[in-house]
């Protein structure tokens, strides 16, 4: 009956749970789904991640490779991020060239970690105008189920965060570069950038804040994506991206604000112990 | 249709001239200049599209930017999706079901606050077009530089010292957020001083749409 | 922004006056209007305004044609679809024209028209939702002055130019049809169609439209004489 409904009334449906205040998934209009993270799961890659945020769920892996640094820039290595969205994730997409919103995603994921400067790129330098690091990291999104730049985030930085680069050494006179594997050295991270989605829908008069939307929840507030996305790293704000949805007031930000500095802190926690967990698994 | 705003008080935007229907062809086009910052923008519609994209509920919107130098980027996506958000929330789409409406965006030159420059401008085309629109839109940019202190309609100087940058826009009904995009880190305190110093200046752009159209109903009327 | 009738006017503005009448009695709201929870408001730019007793409208700059109803078109016939011929009249889709809504057409008795033909007819069905219908006959079943339009030129311009020389205040045709004879039909979808003797004239006649766009009175009545004396001074 409820699904009839749904096809039938679809706005009128959803405002009837709005009205109730709850979400058709059952969640409070602050509540978040569960996090579930998993780290280098992905033996043939360099560092991986898992995320699954409720449905969401996106597969990060990194690729190193050595490259020679631009020549205006001789000292800065690379960090190349990408977002796919396969017609795999939903069926709002088809095979073929990156869709639209799989090239705004990779945009907006590429922007928040240049701005957080949570990499420094000078840290991938390797020698002078000579050799530097590219990180190749690509994230793959299985299933969209609404949020999706938060789970990019989330499992980039958990792949940055146990990333090991292995001591190269480079003779200048013969150019030969030589790997040692073995040795490894930890990659500088700073801080733990947490994107946080939000969809907001003009209900009665008033403005309602979602937190973590699903898909079904960005469709019916109008956007493609998210409306309003807000990112912390260590408390300061390092990005906050509005589009469409209803138009944001004053109180309606300050409370996405704080749920996002909220979340940014349970992120972290979650991130930490589950590298600690990991860590504690190979040093067993 | 040309004019000058001259009236800047104490929030100081770059000088902004506009000419309307600057092009014969298109349903409504405009181009803007804010300082040395030029847009054109030109919209066609409501126009017939492909089956496929139709909605029975609203007009499809699309929105094409070109950059100066021709070659399409992954960033110019980035601005299309936002100008098409934009114009989504401001345009009654519910009135031209099953049909199109076409944005088209030309970079002349960037000098700074270009995206606020074409959503200025995509205003302003919208306006002239004659599409219903359920409020009309400003955007202001700002930048923060290295000591906290907040400049509007940053120049490229500023920019290039600016630890962070921002773009508000804002709705004309109430000057409510309709969308906004930030570069750098900052704190809180800094992104609503931010905001509001923005929304207070979006009253200047409001203002000049007003001279605008006044300008042009006075000639044809 | 509140506003008043005359005044300049852009989308998202509020009345409060058309709402004040709107509660003594009936209102009708014409384009650039619309009626919200709270307040009338405004979705076009231009100048509001109102016709007594209770009509309001926004005067907006337009190009593109919306259909609406019982309005006189300039179509062009670009197909023909058993028994119906779809006409463009410069909205979002084509308008359908049936062959019966021709004057004296019966089932054995076809009107005789063909792809590219230009006609002039009237809006009888125009919502958002559906395909426009027009027709060249009145309610009456006669032609009047709708139907084919043969010969002449046809060129396009803004709705505002339309309305403007239809208006019975302009003094454009009226200073015109004393200085050379022709034929004129003009589309309230932005279309003009002309007819003169020769072609000079016809020329002439087009540019002396378009020209008085963004003129007064005054000086669209200097252009005409003006016109005239070149288009003489050349024959002569």
């Amino acid at each position: 009956m409820a699904e009839i409904y749904k096809l039938i009334h679809p706005v009128k449906y959803f405002n009837d749970y709005l009205s109730r205040k709850i979400r058709p998934d059952g969640r409070a209009f602050h509540e978040q789904r569960n996090i579930k993270l998993n780290v280098n799961s992905i033996k043939a890659a360099d560092a991986s991640a898992v995320v699954k945020c409720g449905n969401t769920t996106v597969v990060c892996g990194i690729k190193l490779e050595l490259a020679t640094p631009k020549a205006e820039e001789p000292d800065v290595g690379f960090l190349v991020t990408n977002v796919e969205l396969p017609p795999l994730c939903s069926s709002k997409y088809r095979p073929g060239p990156p869709t639209d919103s799989a090239q705004v995603t990779s945009t907006l994921v590429a922007d928040i970690i240049a701005n957080s400067k949570c990499i420094d790129l000078k840290d991938l330098s390797i020698v002078h105008d000579k050799l530097a690091w590219v990180l190749y990291c690509d994230m793959v999104c299985i299933d969209n189920d609404g949020s999706l730049v938060d789970a990019c985030i989330m499992t980039l930085m958990a792949s940055l965060k146990t990333l090991t680069l292995p001591k190269v050494t480079y003779d200048p006179e013969t150019e030969e570069i030589s790997v040692d594997t073995s040795v490894r050295t930890k990659l500088n991270v700073n801080g733990l950038p947490v994107a946080t989605s939000f969809a907001l829908y003009k209900h009665e008069q008033s403005n309602i804040v979602l937190a973590d939307p699903s898909s079904y929840e960005e469709e019916m507030c109008g956007g493609i994506g998210a409306n309003l996305i807000t990112c912390y790293n260590n408390g300061i704000l390092c990005g906050s991206q509005k589009f469409g949805g209803c138009n944001l007031s004053i109180e309606c930000e300050e409370e996405a604000l704080k749920i996002a500095k909220e979340r940014a802190q349970a992120v972290e926690e979650v991130v930490d112990v589950c590298i600690k967990n990991y860590e504690l698994e190979i040093n067993k | 249709m040309g004019s000058d705003n001259t009236d800047l008080k104490d929030f100081k935007l770059r000088p902004m001239k506009c000419e309307c229907n600057y092009l014969s062809k298109s349903d409504g086009s405009a181009i803007l200049s804010q300082g040395q910052t030029v847009a054109l923008v030109s919209v066609n519609g409501p126009l017939d599209i492909k089956m496929t994209n139709q909605s029975i509920e609203k007009a499809t919107l699309e929105v094409l930017f070109s950059s100066k130098g021709g070659k399409p980027a992954i960033g110019d996506r980035y601005k299309e999706h936002v100008i098409r958000q934009t114009c989504e929330t401001a345009i009654l789409g519910s009135l031209y079901p099953r049909t199109g409406i076409t944005v088209t965006i030309q970079e002349m030159e960037d000098y700074g606050g270009f995206l606020a420059c074409c959503i200025n401008c995509t205003c302003l085309a919208l306006l002239n077009a004659g599409l219903s629109m359920r409020h009309t839109f400003a955007a202001v940019a700002c930048a923060i530089d290295e000591l906290g202190d907040i400049q509007l309609d940053p120049a490229p100087a500023q920019l290039a010292a600016a630890r962070a940058t921002m773009t508000f826009v804002f709705d004309s009904r109430n000057k409510t957020l309709v969308c906004g995009f930030t570069e750098g880190s900052f704190s809180e305190d800094a992104h609503s001083e931010a905001l509001e110093r923005c929304r207070s200046a979006s009253q200047l752009v409001f203002d000049f749409y007003k001279d605008i159209v006044s300008k042009y109903s006075y000639v044809i009327g | 922004m509140k506003v008043s009738v005359g005044d300049v006017v852009l989308p998202g503005d509020f009345s409060e006056e058309i709402a004040a009448v709107g509660e003594k009695g009936k209102v009708i709201l014409g384009p650039g209007l619309r009626k919200e929870v709270d307040g009338i408001y405004i979705t076009k730019a231009g100048t509001l305004k109102k016709r007594a007793p209770n009509t309001f409208w926004v005067d907006n700059y337009q190009k593109r044609y919306i259909p609406a109803r019982g309005e006189n078109v300039i179509g062009i016939v670009v197909q023909k679809a058993g028994d119906i011929f779809r006409v463009d009249v410069g909205g979002s889709c084509t308008a359908s024209l049936s062959y019966l809504s021709f004057e004296g057409a019966t089932k054995k008795n076809r009107p005789k028209v063909v792809n590219g033909d230009v006609v002039y007819a009237k809006m009888l069905v125009a919502s958002k939702d559906m395909e426009p219908e027009i027709v060249c006959v009145d309610s009456h079943g006669k032609k009047g002055r709708l139907g084919v339009l043969e010969d002449g030129f046809v060129f396009k311009c803004s709705l505002n130019l339309i309305r403007k020389i239809l208006n019975p205040e302009c003094p454009l045709l009226n200073s015109l049809k004393n200085e050379w004879p022709f034929e004129l039909a003009a589309g309230m979808n932005g279309r003009i169609w002309i007819k003169a003797n020769t072609m000079r004239e016809t020329i002439a006649l087009g540019n002396a439209i378009l020209g008085s766009e963004y003129l007064s009175n005054d000086e669209i009545k200097s252009m005409c004489t003006n016109i005239a004396s070149i288009l003489a001074g050349h024959i002569s």
